[in-house]
């Protein structure tokens, strides 16, 4: 009776569980599907769900019709200069700021993230267009600093204040510098926070569209906007945008799965809460 | 703001409190890069807005100072009104059912079972995705005559939606996609309020023969409450501010049924090239959104003290 | 790829039918016209994603083969392609070299702002225009379309696109019913044509505001009003027979389209017409192609064109809409620019957009190429519904700098009307809220 009841609570939770994550896997699932499709059968009613014999037509038109790989060397190189100058700045700040308890300091940061990112664009662009910039991946990665610092910066002041002091202080006493008290000791405790701040960074930074839309040209596009091209007048074509749709976003599926566990194991162990 | 589940140490005196005061000010030029980042990224665009928006300028034409013409013109519109509206209600519900479902997955994702870490995974790729690539799939899905939602509901013996097709569902459905998108991130952050929670409570909880119910409502929440208030003000922030999927998939219609002010910011400035009337709006949303952040914040002081 | 391959093959056998290249060379060879003067520079063109557009994008090697100039060609979505434009514009330093104008849409803020040079120069000098340039060939109405008020011909028009009728043969012929020759004909044919039960309606229209603009002033055209200013620029979109329009479209919309119609753009409607789902759709030409493209249409072949039908008044026009090609005042490659135009809007490019179902060439000779025409896969009524509309084309959009906002506002009320609010009122309402604005930036100029 007893087995009874724990053997139905189990059920119960996986099947909870299984409603928990449905959403998720039949979207992508779905994407999938549209992607591996006619476009007759995409638009077919009933809907036809598995490809039936599945077709690589749509992911070649998206390679034919657009410079698909230089949009992701632009998406590569935008996101990881974001990042990494992100991190630069970003940790010694966040370092910092919980050092000092310097609440001033993180707000100024905040508002970068909240100020709408659509009132960044035009002063912007004509700032860049004055100093001859445009054309070029540098603005797109200066606006794109807007994401990644305070991401950066929060993750990183959660981390540090979860750190014990103790450590840092005997090396103060030991006649170390701050600078050396930070760089050597608690930066080393630090990583699993900076793997997260720097995944998180990455993706948030991958993702970005609004900027790019109004910034990039026709050599500086990233992979959002160049999705978002997929959309021709006069014509739709739900196989090869639900192809570009995948590709984009593929890179940034694949990181979370390989990285999950740091990700939940890092903000976890810091109790973050800046993301 | 800080964020550490640790509370700050409370300094004994005042004068214990100006030594360390003074002995943290070292750690100044740790900020300086990033602050200097910050400020040079964002002060011109916050400059040229705010003397923008003192002009009366249509890209193209001439340039009038008008004041604090725009600014009166704002609280006389209507549509802005409306705008203001719409987005407080898309707010709340794309705060709230998150938060929600949220709190549910991090409560299930705490518990031992087996592919735990799979299942985790799965459920965290929403958040991760291209928002833009997911919306553009989303718009296929909501066709009310040929998408896959609606052969869903009607095989079930629903009658079928028309999604982002009518007024009356065209913000439920845009918050069902926030929803999908975002809760993951509740999840997340809840999930490691719960990893810091203390043991203690919940043993003596249990002697005093408390239902798992009650345990839940009179240990779990309070001690999640901070957590929840993070979770709370940055989905606030977030959703106060959605713009891809909606300018995705409805670009604020039918009719001006979603349009949000950040769509309405964004006809302004980028279909009516009306800089200046767009420059005041950018003022006014900032100071909407930093008000119910600083509210947000105060509330989580208050429940950090008691 | 199949999709791919038929437009190539399509493309290929177009190409070898008109001789192209060899063409141009011929003339060369008579004129000694140096097509090559300019060669060694770069320039940067920008184009909006349309079949149009990627007709130069697959060719746009031929243009540099010819000049030996350097081709950046960007291809980008209407919407984003106009901010972009206009933002560069406005900073005064515009990255490109030679852009697509709306003129439907931005002609006239262009021209106010006098962003473009004026390409009757260019026209003029032999030295930049090649001898078989032939500028009369260029339909007196595209021109005219193209030509600001003060004469300036600041983009050199490049094509037009019309309002047609499109049917679905099958569906007409299972009932039994005429093509509609007026809006009521049509009305009634429409409601006899839906079959709620099979998922089939008898209409698919844009519901969409802003979107659907151009289809109420498609009722509006065939009134004795016809247009949307009057002589005096005043606004008369809330006269007897603007509400008659909006009551039009009302009941298009609401009686005889499928549901959810009120969020519906081009291509909403062009995939339930695709799918056999509506009898009859009235929209621009250039939707001919994905409709007869049999990759993706279930309709293909079986689409029937006409014209669009008439109104109560003594007039009887079709919507028109277009797009110039301009260079920027503040191109400092004007001449390499120009020749790029030449060869974009030459002869052979235009030909192949109309034997290609990609949109009507704004050149009047392509039309007379009775040769190409048979060889096109497009059947007869397509170019015989467009050699029509030709005729009887009228702006569909008022030409007022604040266009996109016009139609914000009036889509607005539009849309509101399906949804069951009183016409009148509505159109009452949205012209007195747009009146200001138009009022201001008629004042400006």
């Amino acid at each position: 009776m007893r087995r009874a009841r724990r053997l139905l609570e189990r059920l119960g939770f996986g099947f909870a569980v299984l409603v928990l994550v449905s959403p998720a896997v039949l979207v992508f699932l779905w994407m999938l599907s549209l992607s591996l499709k006619t476009e007759l059968d995409n638009t077919a009613w009933p809907p036809v769900f598995v490809p039936a014999p599945p077709t690589l037509d749509n992911y070649r038109e998206v390679f034919a019709r657009n410079d698909f790989l230089l949009y992701a060397w632009n998406s590569v190189v935008v996101s990881v200069s974001a990042t990494l100058l992100a991190l630069a700045v970003g940790v010694p700040a966040g370092y910092g700021i919980a050092k000092m308890q310097a609440m001033r300091a993180a707000a100024l940061i905040l508002v970068a993230r909240i100020t709408p990112g659509l009132s960044y664009l035009i002063p912007l662009f004509l700032l860049f267009q004055w100093l001859e910039l445009t054309g070029t991946l540098f603005p797109i990665v200066v606006t794109h600093l807007v994401i990644t610092v305070p991401i950066v910066v929060w993750v990183m002041i959660s981390f540090f204040e979860g750190l014990p002091g103790e450590l840092e202080e005997a090396a103060l006493v030991d006649g170390a510098t701050i600078w050396q008290a930070f760089r050597h000791v608690a930066l080393p405790l630090a990583r699993p926070g900076i793997t997260v701040a720097t995944i998180l960074a990455f993706i948030f930074s991958w993702n970005n569209f609004v900027f790019a839309m109004v910034l990039a040209g026709r050599e500086t596009r990233t992979l959002p906007v160049a999705v978002n091209n997929m959309l021709t007048f006069e014509q739709i074509s739900w196989g090869p945008l639900s192809a570009a749709a995948l590709l984009v976003t593929l890179p940034v599926l694949l990181l979370t799965l390989l990285a999950q566990k740091q990700i939940v194991a890092g903000l976890t162990a810091g109790g973050v809460k800046g993301a | 703001m800080s964020g550490g589940a640790a509370a700050l140490p409370v300094p004994a005196t005042a004068a214990a409190a100006r030594r360390r005061r003074n002995y943290a000010r070292r750690y100044a030029l740790f900020i300086v890069p990033a602050a200097a980042v910050v400020v040079a990224v964002i002060l011109f665009p916050w400059a040229f807005t705010l003397y923008v928006s003192a002009f009366d300028w249509r890209l193209g034409g001439e340039r009038r100072w008008v004041g604090l013409a725009n600014y009166a013109a704002l609280f006389s519109d209507a549509r802005f009104g409306w705008a203001m509206l719409r987005t407080l209600l898309y707010t709340v519900l794309a705060v709230v059912f998150p938060l929600l479902f949220g709190l549910a997955a991090a409560l299930a994702f705490h518990r031992r079972f087996p592919l735990r870490g799979l299942a985790r995974a799965v459920f965290i790729l929403p958040m991760m995705a291209t928002p833009v690539a997911v919306a553009l799939v989303w718009t296929m899905m909501f066709h009310p005559q040929l998408g896959v939602l609606n052969w869903l509901l009607t095989t079930a013996g629903l009658p079928p939606s028309m999604w982002v097709y009518s007024a009356s569902t065209v913000i439920p459905t845009l918050v069902l996609v926030e929803v999908w998108h975002w809760t993951p991130l509740v999840m997340l952050l809840l999930l490691g309020g719960l990893a810091a929670l203390p043991v203690d409570p919940y043993e003596a909880a249990k002697i005093d023969g408390a239902t798992p119910w009650q345990a839940f409502r009179h240990v779990t929440l309070p001690l999640l409450m901070p957590f929840i208030v993070v979770a709370l003000i940055i989905r606030t922030i977030d959703a106060l501010k959605a713009f891809d999927t909606i300018y995705v998939i409805t670009q604020g219609g039918p009719g001006s049924a979603s349009e949000t002010i950040n769509i309405f910011l964004y006809l302004q400035a980028f279909a009516f090239y009306n800089m200046g009337y767009a420059s005041a709006v950018v003022v006014v949303f900032f100071a909407i959104i930093m008000a119910l952040a600083a509210l947000l914040l105060w509330t989580r002081q208050r429940v950090r003290l008691t | 790829m199949r999709s791919t391959i038929t437009r190539r093959t399509a493309l290929r056998t177009g190409s070898a039918l008109l001789a192209a290249p060899a063409i141009v060379e011929r003339a060369n060879a008579q004129s000694a016209f140096d097509w090559r003067r300019f060669r060694g520079e770069r320039i940067e063109a920008t184009v909006q994603l349309s079949p149009r557009g990627q007709l130069l994008q697959q060719s746009s090697k031929e243009f540099e083969d010819l000049t030996g100039i350097k081709l950046g060609l960007e291809v980008v979505p209407e919407q984003q392609h106009r901010q972009k434009t206009i933002v560069e514009f406005a900073s005064g330093r515009p990255s490109f070299d030679v852009t697509e104008v709306s003129l439907h849409v931005n002609k006239r803020q262009v021209g106010k702002a006098r962003w473009c040079a004026d390409v009757k120069a260019l026209i003029a000098d032999p030295t930049l225009t090649a001898p078989d340039f032939d500028f009369a060939d260029f339909g007196q109405g595209m021109v005219n379309y193209a030509t600001q008020a003060d004469g300036r011909m600041d983009t050199l028009p490049a094509f037009a696109d019309y309002f047609i009728l499109y049917y679905n043969k099958e569906l007409l012929a299972a009932r039994n019913i005429e093509v509609p020759k007026t809006w009521d004909e049509m009305f009634e044919a429409a409601q006899r044509l839906t079959d709620a039960s099979k998922q089939v309606h008898g209409h698919v229209g844009r519901g969409l505001k802003n979107a659907n603009v151009v289809l109420w002033s498609s009722y509006l055209l065939g009134t004795p009003q016809r247009d949307m200013i009057d002589a005096n620029r005043q606004l008369i979109t809330d006269t007897p027979d603007a509400v008659w329009a909006g009551e039009t479209y009302r009941k298009f919309l609401r009686d005889a389209s499928p549901p959810g119609s009120i969020g519906f753009n081009w291509n909403e409607c062009q995939t339930t017409f695709m799918q056999g789902r509506a009898a009859m759709w009235l929209d621009g030409i250039g939707f001919a192609a994905p409709l007869e493209d049999r990759n993706r249409s279930r309709v293909a072949g079986k689409v029937g064109y006409a014209v669009v039908p008439r109104g109560p008044g003594p007039n009887h026009h079709c919507a028109l809409f277009g797009a110039g090609y301009g260079i920027p005042e503040a191109s400092r490659k004007k001449g390499p620019a120009w020749l790029f135009i030449q060869w974009a809007l030459g002869k052979p490019m235009q030909l192949r957009m109309l034997a290609e179902g990609r949109g009507v060439p704004a050149r009047a000779s392509p039309f007379r190429n009775e040769e190409a025409i048979g060889r096109s896969t497009f059947p007869r009524d397509f170019f015989q519904s467009l050699e029509a509309s030709s005729k009887i084309a009228r702006a569909g959009l008022p030409e007022i700098v604040p266009v996109t906002q016009f139609r914000d506002v009036i889509g607005t009320a539009l849309t509101n009307t399906i949804s069951g609010a009183d016409v009148a009122a509505e159109l009452k309402r949205a012209t007195s809220e747009f009146r200001p604005v138009l009022e201001q930036s008629e004042r400006e100029s």
